[in-house]
């Protein structure tokens, strides 16, 4: 995920201990003009250098779209020496009807040294009652994986993108679902990334007599950018699980090969070329061709079947377009898993 | 006329990707092109829907009209409209690709060979654009204009779906002025198209507070076992508006208050407010639910009628500070005219939930405030307690806010802080705009994607427009009476409306809810 050109300081230094108090105050000030608003904890936990102005910052744009209690953790377990720091902060914008301002809170810590187990124990008690709990992990996830603060998560959200070893890392992931006491929603970027693509190819085949088309699929072509071979592998799962093509093999780097629900053979190519992380995705279906390709200079899709071209917006891979679209869409993510199955070998 | 294509073969490539029924690529045909409906809301609506990427791509625009005009004067007037009247900011590289799906169809209305070659073209967009034989048709032409049109478009064979496709059509308001006309209107549409394929559209219905009443009564669990005449003491809905007549007095004088916003709008707030829970979400189970409150609608006689229906016309007054004239004084208004710009009504639903349980609307134009919401008011708490000695308590109350500013608040009582036992009401509210950062689509958007998709729940079907009709009819009949007919009163623009629709809530011991 590109780092953010911009960065903001995280806010008002508190001890933990009198956040609520100095929250209070914070509210006290602004006289009653200001309506604080929140549907979801958002907790955000990074173990990046520097990370909580940047998060401060992707957190001020999402909080414009998903009014929140943020609760932003900046790590460093390695440290040597223990250090607890607190901050709170809060992101006003006007609201749509352009009246009055809409405020959301945010509290930031960082926590370096044996300081950073204290993460649940944080996370705990700054949750605002009631509300479900988003955990944005932007880690990779490492063993032990704290089981009380999993049981509290309702949806975790990461970006596979960076992983170095998918399936170690899903199958912690997994594990940690498994273990929790409620149901977690898997939320991954990656995939979020893929919406608009995915949402352009589909439409072809809305109308019924399209669908005559799944049958005669011989080929798959997927540009991706440097970086993305996994968002790739991902698109290339969706299409086998949603088809129920089967017998997945690799032959090289740079090609999969499936059998279609007749038993016919279906190649996908997967080719790396700079550019957006999906640079376009042709299917052909014997002398016809559904191509979507990333417009250039421009945050739209360019869609042709045969002759037929058109144009539909495409999504940005900014951490907040993500974000965005991720706690808009909601729901379970039954797809993401099948998916991730048909490919998990290749990842 | 059948329409075997109405339920789509799902597409696995959807899953996951919408929450609803997904529209098919379609030409949309729009009679009464250079209208003002057109240009304020149809076409900015589309244009909205494709710059989110809910339009399907290879979807065509044609509009039919009568003014000679080419496609790219079409594109240029409607992209300069769509740019003052769009929600989001048009942006060009959007709107190019949209105006290429955009074309002109220059005809009289009553010229058949102007739906010869609309036939002809729309198959030509088909092999083109890939629309795949699907066609919406949208009538947003006044009523009188409606026969030739349907009848030209049967003789065309355009109401007939093509093979794997659709053919619908969507029907604006009025629909008809009284049970008589909206029968002959209901019968003139249906010589050409079968209910399945007919959209009755309400905006009212694709505001996004209409279609949270579905959600806050039936996907809470606390509301539903107290929405009864066990606990509910009465219910208020309210349309109120500051602006006159604004150059509809052509309209206006024909119609009124009464068959201009209650017998639709008001009556289907209605319906959504006291309907029981319907078995699924399908558009017929909505719909037979909704049918059977108009029909539980009390018919009032003669004297009920003068008891419980106030109507009134605005008199000369003050708007935000200046003045304004009276209805009689608006342009194209006749001098004596009898039309009501106001009504107040207490309406009954006989069925076992509500029995009991008045309903009162009211509806004006010139009121101090611009506002649409209902309020269910429930019964106070038993005088005892903390209402032994003190003056009674407020009931709680419940808002639902239509616009603006959608929402949804509850008046509650409170101990003022202190030493003493001092009680005084409190609101809980909530603000759609506050809570959720996305701009809710207009109801425009929605209505066209649901007809595109084939899901008619927002659309009102022929017995809920009829049963309506039955229910105001003989109020029209009333007013019209030669012989003890009820008063028309007058009230002050910038007022509450007369005195008479307050004596009409004081009587029973209530008052109307302060907006």
């Amino acid at each position: 995920m590109p780092p953010a050109a911009e960065t903001f300081a995280p806010g008002i230094s508190v001890e933990i201990g009198k956040i609520d108090r100095e929250l209070k105050k914070l509210w006290a000030e602004g006289g009653g003009a200001k309506t604080r608003a929140s549907l979801i904890n958002l907790a955000v936990y990074s173990e990046a250098p520097g990370s909580l102005p940047i998060n401060t910052r992707i957190i001020s744009e999402i909080t414009e779209a998903h009014a929140c209690r943020a609760i932003v953790i900046g790590a460093n377990p390695a440290a040597k020496k223990n250090r607890v720091e607190a901050w709170i902060n809060v992101h006003c914008h006007v609201s749509r009807a352009g009246s009055k301002q809409v405020c959301s809170e945010q509290l930031s810590f960082l926590l370096e040294g044996p300081s950073a187990r204290l993460l649940p124990n944080i996370v705990f008690s700054q949750l605002d009652s009631d509300l479900p709990l988003v955990l944005w992990w932007q880690e990779e996830f490492s063993d032990p994986m704290d089981p009380q603060l999993w049981a509290w998560v309702d949806r975790v959200i990461y970006d596979s993108q960076g992983w170095r070893d998918f399936r170690a890392q899903m199958e912690r992931v997994e594990t940690a679902q498994a273990e929790a006491k409620q149901r977690i929603v898997l939320c991954d970027l990656n995939w979020t990334r893929l919406v608009q693509i995915r949402l352009a190819v589909a439409q072809f085949f809305d109308h019924p007599s399209m669908q005559t088309y799944f049958d005669e699929i011989e080929s798959v072509e997927i540009e991706f950018a440097p970086g993305f071979r996994s968002t790739a592998l991902l698109l290339a799962g969706w299409l086998a699980a949603q088809l129920r093509w089967s017998d997945g093999r690799q032959k090289g780097k740079s090609e999969l090969g499936f059998r279609g629900q007749e038993g016919k053979k279906i190649k996908i190519t997967l080719s790396e070329k700079a550019g957006e992380p999906i640079g376009s995705c042709v299917v052909r279906c014997g002398s016809v061709e559904f191509k979507v390709t990333h417009a250039p200079n421009a945050d739209l899709l360019e869609v042709a079947a045969g002759d037929r071209k058109c144009r539909m917006p495409a999504g940005q891979n900014d951490a907040v377009r993500l974000m965005n679209e991720e706690l808009m869409r909601g729901g379970p993510h039954h797809v993401y898993l099948r998916a991730v199955n048909c490919v998990s070998e290749f990842l | 006329m059948s329409n075997t294509s109405d339920t789509p073969k799902t597409n696995p490539l959807r899953e996951g990707l919408a929450t609803r029924v997904v529209p098919q690529a379609c030409s949309v045909v729009i009679f009464g092109a250079t209208g003002d409906l057109t240009m304020r809301k149809l076409i900015p609506a589309l244009y909205n829907l494709a710059a989110d990427g809910e339009l399907p791509p290879a979807s065509a625009v044609i509009g039919f009209a009568r003014r000679p005009k080419t496609d790219e004067e079409f594109r240029k007037e409607q992209g300069e409209a769509t740019r003052k009247f769009s929600r989001q900011t048009v942006r060009d590289e959007i709107w190019s690709g949209f105006a290429e799906a955009l074309f002109y169809h220059q005809s009289e209305f009553h010229d058949a060979a102007g739906y010869k070659s609309l036939a002809e073209r729309l198959e030509k967009i088909d092999k083109e654009r890939g629309t795949g034989g699907n066609r919406l048709f949208y009538l947003a032409v006044a009523p009188d204009q409606f026969e030739p049109i349907l009848k030209n478009l049967k003789d065309a064979g355009l109401n007939q779906p093509r093979e794997g496709g659709w053919a619908r059509v969507i029907v604006e308001k009025p629909f008809g002025t009284d049970l008589t006309t909206a029968r002959e209107l209901n019968a003139v549409v249906r010589t050409a198209f079968a209910e399945n394929q007919t959209y009755r559209i309400d905006h009212f219905l694709g505001k996004e507070t209409a279609q949270n009443i579905l959600v806050l009564r039936f996907a809470n669990a606390i509301f539903e076992p107290i929405w009864n005449g066990r606990y509910v003491d009465h219910i208020q809905i309210t349309a109120a508006e500051t602006l006159g007549v604004e150059g509809r007095a052509g309209y206006y004088e024909g119609a009124g208050a009464l068959r201009d916003m209650v017998q639709n709008h008001l009556l289907q707030l209605l319906c959504l407010v006291a309907m029981e829970p319907p078995t699924d979400l399908g558009p017929d189970s909505i719909r037979d639910e909704k049918v059977k409150i108009v029909r539980s609608l009390h018919r009032m006689s003669a004297e009920e009628i003068t008891r419980n229906v106030v109507r009134g016309q605005y008199a000369e007054g003050a708007i935000n500070g200046q003045t304004v004239p009276g209805y009689r004084s608006e342009k194209n208004v006749k001098p004596d005219s009898k039309t009501e710009t106001f009504v107040a009504l207490k309406v009954r639903v006989d069925d076992w939930r509500l029995a009991d349980v008045p309903i009162y609307i009211r509806v004006g134009k010139r009121l101090p405030k611009s506002g649409t919401e209902i309020s269910v008011h429930f019964k106070k708490a038993p005088a005892v307690l903390f209402n032994r000695e003190s003056v009674s308590l407020d009931q709680n109350v419940l808002v639902i806010r239509i616009q603006p500013d959608e929402g949804i608040s509850l008046r509650m009582q409170a101990k003022v802080p202190g030493t003493s036992f001092r009680i005084e009401p409190v609101k809980m509210d909530f603000h759609y705009g506050t809570s959720f950062g996305k701009a809710s689509p207009e109801a425009y958007e929605r209505l066209l994607l649901d007809a595109m998709s084939g899901d008619a729940t927002l659309f009102a079907r022929r017995d809920e427009v009829e049963e309506a009709w039955a229910f105001i009819d003989p109020i029209e009949e009333a007013w019209k009476a030669k012989e003890k007919q009820p008063g028309l009163f007058e009230y002050p623009a910038g007022s509450w409306g007369p005195e008479e629709a307050d004596e009409l809530l004081a009587r029973d011991g209530r008052a109307w809810r302060r907006l």
